[in-house]
């Protein structure tokens, strides 16, 4: 598992120097960017999933803490951005489950057309989307070289998803060097009494699976009359009788519909927490310390760890050693949002 | 021509003056008289009661019923704008644009089919088609049915007049058509006046106006009955908007309409103007056909034709004095109306039609934008 990490690493660091010049992951770099992927051309998915705040979202433009994500303009939404970064290692043998409650299934090109449709994070119509690329002279150049053919919604969730492949978790502590004292005291904590590696297993320190862990609601969700019609919205969608009556965030169960799943929510990957407070899926801990505080005091549904202030500091540096040790950056596209007309438009076929 | 006409003689004159035209051979029929405008016609489904009237009339002004709470259906149906917009082809949703002008919704309860291609059937229907399209109101009907959810006012109106729990979407349809055909259809015009027996309602020019309408200029081959529409569908040879060239958001918008109604691709790649009545009825004799405009509120509504053409009454007069004009589909299925011929009108015929024209409009219907009710807030609620 290292040995393969280290080399998808290996891949990412030689992509990071490459020119993306005229690949997939170039289109999706620039899609990633452009506001005309949402319906009303106000959002872009780095909007997000902001590649200055480890594609995800940490503050908002006034610098205060951006616990929930802004969601699309009028359906405030009731989730934390989870960061993107080694998200396209998530496809294996299960059907992966995608969003905090799992509720998107498949590949990511499939969880990246569900975010696209919604109408709770880009509410835009595939169809108008492929007109407006067809619209547009570099998106129509970079099909036809690409794809030898015209734009279609394929080539453009194949692309972003090409993009979101080439974001991986760069040099590490944990990856490449021996490591420290605390490091590694927190490590036989977080594979022994701390008990994390029992859900954050694995290469990126997820079993991707739906567990509770009686993490607290953020009650933003419910007070913020949007986000909580946006969050309803999703339930009956769901098919959730009586979405008016919960005051929580169900989670699984408004995939599974089974009692037993109530406020369970995907394992998060462990890695890029430094770049990616604040955490939960509702961002209600704004500090990896307030995590550590949270799981050692236990819940309706964790037992108390009883850990030191040693240990609790240990277990951080062990964290911290997961992200890698410079931000995961690519180059920023300004992406016009304007329209030109085509010269010869009325002399050839649309 | 000289003297006015004789009111009590008028419905006999037209009768005898419609099948007259020779230019109508291909259109046998008798044309229905100019009328005074009925009552609205109010499906059994859904009557009108005056709580109704108020949640619609809400609604209808409420930004909360389209993708990001920031379009209403006073944004297209402007009641500053003679209850359409005054541009060319209105803007619809934000990061968009339509591809049509707006028509007034005065009046709208009494047509039998909305949009100008005649593809929803009823009111309530054209309400939540415009309001969920994807260039006009972009929204999700279980969002939008949330928002009405947190809305505590919505809440109880819905309750006292649906008898429902919780506001149900297609509800909200049933509220704005209800205020459109009770407070925004029936409207009368100096027509209706001058019709029952009021002489003085229309002034000289414009009763000689209407002589050509019924006589040399054959309006009334079209524009017949209470709603001066047949409610058939032509090709008048309208020429192509040029927008849909000239502006990129145009262009993307015009392709999307052409792709989201499913036309194959054969019309997809080549169409380059809006082929009307054809994405109802898939017969392409019918492409650039558009169903016969009411005449009523003229003056509040310009610019005019399906896409905002033509800016004046004038520009209008003239297209028809010439015979109307070519475009795509005329050239390309030969389907131009044989109706239209040019007329020969003077210009002092031309603006006694135009005359007629405005003087039937009428006043325009005023109302002050209503303040829309709140959403509730979490700290309101009661657990």
């Amino acid at each position: 598992m290292r040995r393969s990490l280290q080399l998808s690493l290996l891949i990412a660091l030689l992509l990071q120097g490459v020119a993306l010049a005229d690949s997939p992951a170039e289109l999706g770099r620039r899609l990633f960017y452009d506001i005309r992927l949402s319906g009303d051309g106000t959002r872009s998915c780095a909007d997000c999933h902001d590649p200055e705040q480890g594609f995800s979202k940490q503050f908002d433009a006034g610098g205060a803490l951006q616990r929930l994500s802004v969601g699309y303009t009028g359906s405030r939404y009731f989730r934390n951005a989870p960061t993107l970064i080694n998200s396209h290692n998530k496809q294996g043998d299960e059907p992966v489950l995608w969003g905090w409650d799992g509720r998107m299934r498949g590949t990511l090109t499939d969880a990246i057309a569900l975010h696209l449709e919604s109408p709770r994070i880009m509410n835009m119509d595939p169809l108008l989307l492929r007109e407006r690329m067809k619209q547009d002279v570099r998106y129509v150049e970079l099909c036809q070289v690409l794809f030898d053919d015209e734009c279609r919604h394929k080539y453009t969730v194949q692309s972003l998803a090409a993009f979101i492949a080439t974001l991986n978790t760069l040099e590490t502590p944990f990856d490449s060097r021996a490591p420290s004292l605390s490091e590694k005291r927190g490590k036989i904590l977080f594979e022994g009494k701390a008990g994390c590696s029992g859900c954050h297993s694995g290469p990126l320190f997820s079993d991707q699976r739906p567990h509770n862990t009686g993490v607290p609601e953020n009650p933003e969700v419910f007070s913020d009359p949007q986000r909580h019609l946006s969050y309803r919205s999703m339930l009956v969608e769901a098919g959730i009788d009586n979405a008016d009556e919960w005051y929580r965030d169900i989670g699984y169960f408004a995939v599974s519909g089974n009692v037993e799943d109530l406020g369970k929510f995907v394992t998060p990957t462990l890695r890029e927490l430094r770049y990616t407070a604040p955490y939960m899926h509702n961002g209600v801990f704004e500090s990896l310390a307030e995590v550590i505080d949270f799981y050692d005091s236990g819940s309706d549904v964790l037992q108390a760890l009883g850990l030191s202030s040693q240990e609790k500091l240990d277990l951080i540096a062990f964290l911290e050693s997961l992200s890698s040790v410079d931000p995961v950056a690519v180059q920023i596209d300004k992406v016009s949002p304007d329209y030109l007309p085509m010269e010869d438009w009325l002399d050839r076929p649309n | 021509m000289h003297k006015r006409f004789d009111v009590r003689s008028l419905t006999l004159g037209i009768i005898l003056l419609a099948p007259m035209p020779v230019w109508a051979a291909g259109d046998p029929d008798v044309d229905p008289p100019l009328a005074e405008l009925g009552a609205v016609p109010v499906p059994a489904d859904n009557p009108i009661t005056p709580d109704k009237v108020e949640l619609g009339r809400l609604l209808f002004f409420d930004t909360k019923l389209s993708g990001d709470a920031s379009v209403s259906c006073s944004q297209c149906h402007d009641p500053k704008q003679g209850w359409a917009t005054n541009e060319p082809i209105c803007r619809g949703y934000p990061g968009a644009v339509t591809w049509r002008n707006c028509p007034t919704a005065i009046n709208s309860g009494h047509l039998d089919r909305l949009f100008r291609h005649g593809a929803a059937g009823s009111l309530e229907e054209q309400a939540v088609t415009a309001a969920t399209g994807s260039v006009e109101g972009s929204g999700d009907l279980l969002v939008m049915e949330q928002r009405l959810w947190q809305t505590p006012e919505y809440v109880e109106r819905f309750r006292k007049v649906f008898g429902t729990d919780k506001p149900r979407i297609e509800d909200a349809w049933r509220a704005i058509a209800a205020f459109e055909r009770a407070v925004l259809s029936g409207i009368r015009t100096p027509l209706d006046e001058y019709l029952a027996g009021d002489a003085s309602a229309l002034s000289d020019q414009a009763v000689r106006g209407m002589g050509l309408f019924l006589g040399k200029a054959n309006c009334i081959e079209c524009h017949n009955g209470p709603l001066l529409t047949d409610q058939k569908n032509y090709n008048l040879g309208v020429p192509r908007p040029p927008e849909f060239a000239e502006f990129g958001v145009n262009t993307v918008t015009f392709r999307f309409m052409l792709a989201t109604n499913d036309v194959p691709e054969e019309y997809y790649r080549s169409f380059k103007d809006d082929p009307g009545v054809y994405l109802v009825t898939r017969e392409i004799g019918d492409a650039g056909k558009f169903r016969t405009a009411p005449l009523r509120y003229l003056l509040d509504t310009a610019p005019y034709m399906h896409a905002g053409q033509f800016y004046t009454l004038e520009e209008v007069v003239d297209f028809y004095d010439k015979g109307g004009g070519e475009n795509e589909f005329t050239q390309r299925f030969g389907n131009k109306t044989p109706i239209l011929r040019p007329l020969g009108l003077s210009a002092s015929e031309r603006a006694d039609l135009v005359r007629f024209l405005e003087e039937i409009s009428g006043d325009g219907v005023q109302m002050v934008t209503p303040i829309v009710p709140s959403y509730q807030t979490g700290d309101q609620h009661d657990d």
